[in-house]
């Protein structure tokens, strides 16, 4: 079995998985107890809280742990019903966990701009500039896009919100790991981050909170998480994620350059055997290893049918919870054709593979691309 | 090397006991899951994928899923739309077999390169004399080729239907003896898109509703109605005129819809002649066996699915319509409504009733 997914999903590392372990045979007191069962749990959250904070380069007292990305962005978001300003700033790539969450909120008197992007997949922040009103509460511009790897001008953005005095939110959850970052030198209020993504566990998250940002809990309870996401801590996944954060930093330069290395292979096994591949995306900005390429000669969902049948996963970017393929929102904002489209395939590689995974990678889709040429 | 077949996975016991048959006999098997519907709020289908998932761990059989939404709005829901605007009472469920599972679906598992598609109909496929014969299930209860009149050569070629033999209790039974998730799964009702859905609600998000007078049949202007296409001939309840009406104590049938008047036309009593007719005309005909020349003079007919097979005979106007004389008057025929012909078990193609 081959996996190419890793955008989607990361298989835990095992350290990590150790860790959990350790963690739920001999942490399981209630972090907010009294007793000493209790505060070895505290103890345990905050050391995660700590190398989070150190991977991202901001304070403990800035990291919040969340049920995940997707939470940590609605809580952003359904921040708005609390603020005077109620306009929001997106882009049209957004996550399903923004722009969905807008459209929900419109019911309650929010309103957005999404703002286009060119065809690499890069938002212009001048347009960002041009949409702000005096109604505007809210930037939300992802840090880098989860199908086809663009990293957005996030610098350029920070200036333009701060400049006008906006709180910016960028929904990270692609970046750890892959891109290094040091959040005390970015003008950024608030960022999402999701364990699962850097080998680490589902089901939690962290939101970065810059000091002095002060948002409402989107659960109220216990008052866990300074009053910003109530409920017993999930300690071994918290656990998980600190270490899963600590470990994604660490050898970053070469991890990127593995990655990098792979994504050029691809590339250049998979032009000469297939020459009228396109790729997309951004030939600079972009995440290491994730690869979005269209085959014009045959659908993303035979190939991915095909390859699954033969052990071998890749993705289309875009799978619904019924397990199949729609046409992606980010291509289509590309300004892709809705024929490229559908033709369009999701490759993301991870820490495991090598160069021979590469290598029987493209030999196989070559082979389906044969096959598939045949017959017609 | 084994025969190469897809099975069309709805998440329901007839087509995951259709996969567990054809395990049983050897065949090379992969199973897709067909999504048709792109929801709005609920996601029915992201429940069936769930079953046939489970399912399809149970057999230890691959399966995929594709969504065929695009086609189906074009191909089957706009045909649907269109003839509801027209007061007509269509049938979605047969458009939606020529167009989306043997036709998309078929093509799609041939691209994937397979022999054959399976499906869990109830209804027969046999070559006889080098001619493909779609037949009745054998459970006659649930016999499905109403559904399937629009099948050709090709069509009942590259399709194995491996429960056209059986009845639904053995269905169940073989499900449960499999331990598959979905034995008891009840049977999907209505129209597929719309589900368990109130049907008028989903159909007023479509077409609009244009209210007009209830007429009785005798000219009495007594009430009004929401919009034609809510109505179909032979209805009874829903009208908005209760019994007791009139001179007896009976209750009032959708007789006719004037869609020039906008008027909607009712007669009292189940009996009322109104409501019977012993010829009809059908159009858009198609033929299984493509050639029509040599039909049988006297054939049966169903108007409806699930109706006893009516005697008849077929006078042919014309390459594309035909007129049908019953033996008995027929109740409630409702224009838009397929009518499909039957040469005793064999069905021998249909035609959509005009009026």
């Amino acid at each position: 079995m081959l996996y190419f997914d890793h955008s989607a999903s990361t298989p835990i590392h095992p350290a990590v998985l150790k860790l959990m372990q350790d963690t739920e045979l001999n942490h399981f007191g209630n972090p907010s107890s009294a007793h000493q069962f209790g505060q070895k749990s505290r103890l345990v959250i905050e050391i995660a809280r700590k190398q989070m904070a150190q991977a991202i380069g901001c304070l403990s007292s800035e990291i919040i742990f969340t049920g995940g990305g997707t939470e940590a962005n609605n809580l952003v978001l359904w921040n708005l019903l609390h603020q005077q300003k109620k306009h929001v700033i997106t882009s049209a790539i957004e996550h399903p966990s923004v722009l969905n969450v807008l459209k929900q909120l419109k019911e309650f008197g929010v309103t957005f701009t999404i703002i286009p992007v060119d065809h690499a997949c890069r938002v212009n922040p001048e347009d960002i500039q041009n949409a702000i009103t005096k109604n505007t509460g809210l930037i939300s511009i992802m840090f880098a896009n989860n199908e086809v790897g663009t990293v957005q001008p996030i610098e350029r953005i920070g200036s333009v919100a701060e400049k006008n005095g906006i709180p910016f939110h960028s929904d990270a959850v692609q970046i750890l790991g892959k891109i290094p970052i040091n959040i005390s030198d970015q003008k950024i209020t608030m960022v999402s981050f999701s364990a699962h993504k850097f080998y680490g566990p589902k089901g939690v998250g962290v939101l970065y909170l810059k000091k002095g940002t002060n948002p409402k809990s989107l659960v109220i309870g216990g008052g866990q998480e300074r009053n910003l996401r109530a409920g017993t801590e999930n300690t071994s996944c918290i656990a998980g994620l600190g270490l899963a954060s600590e470990l994604g930093n660490k050898n970053i330069a070469k991890r990127k350059t593995h990655l990098e290395q792979l994504a050029d292979q691809f590339k250049l096994e998979m032009t000469d055997a297939y020459p009228e591949i396109i790729y997309n995306g951004h030939p600079e900005h972009s995440l290491p290893g994730v690869i979005s390429a269209t085959f014009p000669a045959v659908t993303s969902n035979i190939l991915i049918i095909k390859l699954d049948l033969q052990g071998i996963a890749v993705s289309s970017g875009s799978a619904c919870s019924s397990g199949s393929v729609n046409t992606s929102h980010v291509l289509r904002a590309m300004n892709m054709s809705n024929d490229h489209n559908i033709r369009t395939l999701r490759i993301s590689f991870g820490r495991d593979n090598s160069k021979e995974d590469v290598h029987l990678l493209t030999e196989k889709i070559s082979e389906i691309l044969k096959q598939h040429h045949n017959k017609r | 090397m084994a025969e190469k077949v897809i099975v069309g996975m709805s998440g329901g016991v007839d087509s995951s006991v259709a996969a567990l048959l054809l395990k049983e006999n050897g065949f090379e098997i992969e199973c897709l899951f067909m999504k048709n519907w792109d929801e709005d709020e609920t996601c029915p289908a992201a429940i069936d994928y769930k079953d046939a998932l489970q399912v399809c761990n149970t057999l230890n059989l691959p399966l995929h899923s594709v969504n065929f939404s695009a086609q189906y709005q074009e191909l089957v829901f706009a045909h649907f739309l269109k003839s509801y605007r027209s007061g007509k009472t269509p049938n979605p469920d047969i458009l939606c077999n020529k167009e989306i599972k043997f036709k998309v679906f078929l093509d799609y598992a041939l691209e994937l390169g397979a022999d054959h598609i399976v499906t869990g109909h109830y209804a027969r496929i046999e070559k006889r004399k080098n001619v493909y014969h779609l037949l009745k299930g054998t459970d006659s209860a649930k016999d499905q080729s109403y559904f399937l009149y629009l099948l050709g050569q090709k069509e009942l070629a590259k399709s194995l239907f491996p429960l056209g033999n059986m009845k639904k209790k053995e269905v169940r039974r073989l499900a449960r003896k499999a331990n598959l998730i979905t034995h008891e799964k009840k049977d999907s009702t209505g129209i597929c898109f719309i589900g368990e859905r109130n049907f008028t609600q989903f159909l007023k998000k479509y077409i609009p509703p244009e209210p007009g007078d209830i007429f009785t049949i005798d000219g009495n202007n007594v009430g009004i109605h929401d919009g034609l296409m809510y109505y179909t001939i032979g209805q009874r309840k829903g009208i908005g005129v209760g019994g007791g009406f009139g001179d007896k104590e009976a209750p009032w049938y959708v007789v006719e819809k004037d869609h020039e008047k906008n008027q909607l036309i009712i007669a009292q009593g189940h009996d009322h002649p109104s409501l019977y007719s012993t010829t009809l005309k059908a159009v858009d005909l198609h033929w299984i066996h493509s050639d029509s020349s040599n039909l049988p003079e006297t054939v049966t007919a169903k108007i409806r699915y699930r109706q006893d097979d009516q005697s008849c005979t077929l006078n042919t106007e014309n390459q594309n319509s035909v007129f049908v004389h019953f033996e008995k008057p027929q109740f409630a025929v409702a224009p838009g409504q397929s009518i499909v012909f039957y040469d005793g078990e064999v069905c021998l193609g249909g035609g959509v009733i005009d009026g």
